[in-house]
């Protein structure tokens, strides 16, 4: 019997032990490989790195794979934990701490492996479901099947890597002392929660102090910049461990002192609360987090996708722009409206056709309008200034204008009457426009360009019309500026669909993660209970009574994680509610709704599978 | 109200798996109301599985039982833990403690899943207690007393119910023999106390004589019985006669 055949025996005598740990191995790297799969998609090629979609990628690339890694540790020493007894039989049967060490990187070695294989086997075998799942969600024709070579290598060297650091790094976790210990004792007790007040009070304050800069004073935010974000992060983190802890503890302190405390399962349930604290706030608070990551993700990037329309609305104001510069000539500007009329009058539905100009110092990109000009773009309030006030619109979407570079070009002073911050024209085009009154804008001796703004009825739906027009006028620089929402729109589209996709894959993700850590966790705990409960029962615990404190447990384990992450989330959109639309809080609500849906299901399902396990 | 507190006619218990094995050929048994009876044998002779049947934990073959009159195997799953609770009380020879709970609660247990109010509660936990001597260890956790203890408080669970049969699997299998004598005195003095029934399986001929009648098994059935006369020295040598003349599998005397 040679020591790889101990190791193999390990794991085929008992794979059990060994299934979970390694289904969820497999779970992490079929995830990141699909991942891969479409990052290294030939379509993605287009898309450049340093743009907002490709650095969303890269980015998300890295929290998966970090959090496989450290999903893979967490389950890891789960299954450490689980196997320390049979370990200790090792140990006391003669075998050196090393001997241990290597037989379980060993064992870790060879599921890994076969994790990997497996995962990307699935893998090549579902993509083809996969990518057409994506085609149809992304709207992208051109996400064909292809051979993910370049997705095979990567998961399969990143994994082996991990695996191998993560083998490494676990199997110093394995102490003789401990898995000696676990053998001679058959009762083990696990710490029990203690209270602390000071930590408690000392977590909140640092979290509130941290946490007020950030409504009072921005400025203080900006300065200190990642380190403020990453102090506040891990306070807040560490703040609701202790809350939860503390909170758990006060519990089981106001239900033991309740007067139904010896009545009914109530006691059983309680002590075994008590008793299990602190593995049962681990657990929690580690649910409670991912849980927070899924809904967060999703409503963030929700709102991404949301607002789309209205974003492309405030840089491009029209559906079709034309702006013609000085330097056009006339019969070309003629031809060119009308080829863009004789189009348009194509289309279903109003067309809204606006005519206006504007003179412009190139040098300091100031506009000036006229009032009627001003109030010939028909997207705006028409204004009425006087003889000796103007009126300000910004330029540049989200950048205050300068409000009094106008003095510069008139003799006597103009009154400022308002301020328009929404375009009149495509964003960036001049820093700041002035509306002066007719009689000075004429005697202005400045080059006029001429705008051609037109606005059709239902515009998101007119991606063909855009198509049409865009491939005959394009923008040529010095002469003609040739610009359309439309389009802006379908590419933006584009772009939050498929962050919106890795969103939602990426909240999967948390959620699988979520799952994963209650089953380990419920599996490490089986035996005890199993072991606990048939005592009860040789004394008269019902399975009814038996199942009353099963649910409660589980309710516990799984509802009140979903609560607090509720709890935390709806506090912080509240807390920013000026920022958000009615209509992204209605979003986020049903997102939640169908989580608790989701939770509820698993709950039946759960308890179902783990009672029958229990009374097995 | 009948004599008879236990009648158990023609038991048989077959397991039935890779290898079938018949535990029980047919046992008749019969235990009088306020008896205290030993069952001996040697191992694999079905003691326990005989015990698993009347404690209801394993369900019979064939055959018939009842406890008061009560055939326990009708009972649906709810109703049989309350016959549990209420009729029939459990000695161990691993405790079977709930670590989880308190020695106090531990010994409240059967009467809080019945719901009994709380002055209840706290009159018969005191009379209990004060009978078994344990009014010091009441607020310690299950893992910080004594093997000794532990069965104390195992004691203490079976009886604040007051059942009419009281069932005990080598209750003394995992104590040293000074702890044994003690709980075995314990026995004697809660059957004469609270006369109640008694049915206890062990295979220390010393911890069988404390009964009044033993009864011996092998291979599945009834064997032989003797009952105790006036002298408990006489009725030890009687067991001790009875075990050597079973031999055979007997290899704990």
């Amino acid at each position: 019997m040679s020591f790889n055949h101990i190791v193999i025996q390990n794991i085929v005598r008992d794979k059990w032990t060994y299934i979970s740990y390694f289904l969820s191995s497999v779970f992490s790297i079929l995830v990141f490989f699909f991942f891969l799969i479409i990052a290294f998609h030939p379509m993605m090629d287009a898309i450049d790195t340093n743009s907002t979609l490709g650095i969303v990628m890269i980015l998300c690339s890295m929290i998966v794979y970090i959090f496989s890694f450290v999903f893979i540790i967490y389950s890891m020493l789960a299954f450490l934990k689980k196997k320390t007894k049979s370990l200790g039989v090792f140990i006391i049967s003669g075998a050196s701490t090393k001997q241990v060490r290597k037989m379980v990187f060993r064992e870790n070695m060879l599921i890994a492996f076969a994790a990997i294989i497996t995962a990307i086997g699935v893998g090549l075998i579902v993509s083809p479901l996969f990518l057409m799942v994506v085609k149809n969600v992304l709207e992208a024709e051109s996400f064909g099947m292809y051979v993910p070579v370049q997705a095979i290598a990567m998961t399969f060297i990143l994994f082996s890597v991990l695996f191998f650091i993560v083998s490494q790094i676990t199997t110093r976790f394995i102490k003789k002392e401990e898995a000696v210990q676990l053998l001679k004792a058959d009762v083990t007790q696990e710490k029990l929660i203690r209270p602390t007040p000071w930590r408690l009070f000392l977590s909140i304050l640092v979290s509130a102090v941290l946490l007020l800069p950030l409504k009072e004073s921005p400025d203080v935010v900006e300065s200190l910049g990642i380190v403020y974000i990453m102090m506040l992060f891990i306070s807040l983190l560490m703040t609701i461990y202790i809350v939860l802890t503390q909170g758990i503890l006060f519990t089981i302190r106001r239900l033991q002192k309740s007067a139904s405390y010896y009545r009914k399962t109530n006691m059983l349930f309680v002590s075994n609360l008590q008793a299990k604290g602190n593995s049962h706030a681990h657990v929690i608070y580690l649910l409670s987090i991912l849980l927070l990551a899924v809904f967060v993700t999703t409503s963030v990037l929700y709102s991404s996708y949301y607002n789309v329309e209205e974003n492309t609305e405030a840089v491009y104001p029209y559906s079709f722009q034309y702006i013609s510069h000085p330097n056009n000539p006339i019969e070309k500007e003629q031809q060119d409206i009308e080829f863009m009329e004789t189009t348009l009058e194509q289309t279903e539905g109003d067309v809204d056709a606006y005519q206006s100009a504007f003179k412009t110092d190139e040098d300091r990109r100031i506009g000036f309008l006229s009032n009627t000009l001003f109030n010939a773009l028909g997207t705006h309030e028409a204004i009425a200034l006087s003889d000796n006030q103007y009126y300000v619109v910004a330029g540049n979407a989200g950048v205050m204008p300068n409000t009094d570079a106008i003095q510069d070009y008139v003799d006597d002073p103009l009154q400022y009457v308002g301020l328009e911050e929404r375009m009149i024209l495509v964003s960036g085009f001049r820093a700041v426009y002035y509306v002066i009154p007719d009689a000075i804008y004429d005697a202005l001796n400045y080059p006029e360009y001429h705008v051609f703004a037109y606005e059709l009825e239902e515009w998101t739906e007119k991606r063909d019309i855009a198509e049409k027009i865009e491939s005959q006028l394009m923008t040529e620089p010095g002469e003609r500026y040739v610009s359309s929402k439309i389009s802006l729109y379908a590419d933006e589209l584009f772009v939050k669909r498929v962050i919106f996709f890795i969103g939602f894959m990426l909240s999967l993700i948390f959620l699988s993660a979520a799952m994963s850590i209650l089953y380990f966790y419920l599996q490490t705990s089986l035996a005890g209970e199993k072991e606990k409960y048939l005592g009860m029962r040789k004394i008269g615990l019902s399975m009814k009574e038996m199942r009353v404190i099963v649910t409660r447990e589980l309710s516990i384990l799984i509802f009140v994680p979903f609560t607090i992450a509720a709890m935390l989330l709806f506090t912080v959109l509240f807390s920013i509610r000026d920022a958000l639309s009615p209509a992204f809080f209605q979003m986020t609500t049903v997102g939640v709704g169908i989580i608790l849906l989701l939770f509820t299901l698993s709950f039946f399902i759960i308890r179902k599978a783990y009672f029958k396990k229990l009374v097995a | 109200m009948s004599d008879i507190i236990l009648n158990v006619q023609q038991l048989h218990k077959d397991y039935v798996g890779e290898v079938n094995y018949k535990a029980l050929k047919g046992i008749d048994f019969q235990l009088k109301r306020n008896e205290f009876v030993s069952v001996m044998g040697p191992s694999g002779s079905g003691k326990t599985t005989f015990l698993n049947c009347i404690s209801t934990i394993d369900r019979p073959t064939n055959g018939s039982m009842t406890i008061n009159q009560k055939d326990p195997y009708e009972l649906n799953d709810e109703d049989l833990a309350k016959f549990r609770r209420s009729e029939l009380g459990f000695v161990f020879q691993d405790f079977n403690l709930v670590h989880t709970l308190t020695v106090e609660e531990n010994i409240l247990l059967p009467l809080t899943l019945d719901a009994v109010n709380g002055k209840e509660m706290t009159s018969r936990l005191a009379e209990v207690v004060r009978f078994l001597g344990i009014e010091d260890i009441m607020k310690k956790r299950t893992f910080e007393i004594s093997g000794g203890q532990k069965q104390r408080v195992a004691i203490a669970r079976a009886v604040i119910h007051e059942p009419s049969l009281l069932l005990a699997d080598e209750p003394t299998g995992n104590l040293d023999s000074k702890a044994a004598n003690s709980v075995m005195t314990l026995f004697q003095s809660i059957h004469e106390t609270f006369q109640t029934s008694l049915l206890m399986v062990t295979h220390d001929p010393y911890v069988a004589s404390f009964a009044e009648r033993v009864i011996f098994m092998q291979d599945g059935m009834l064997y032989n019985e003797i009952q105790k006369g006036d002298h408990k020295q006489q009725f030890y040598q009687e067991i001790v006669d009875t075990l050597t003349f079973l031999g055979g599998g007997y290899h704990e005397l």
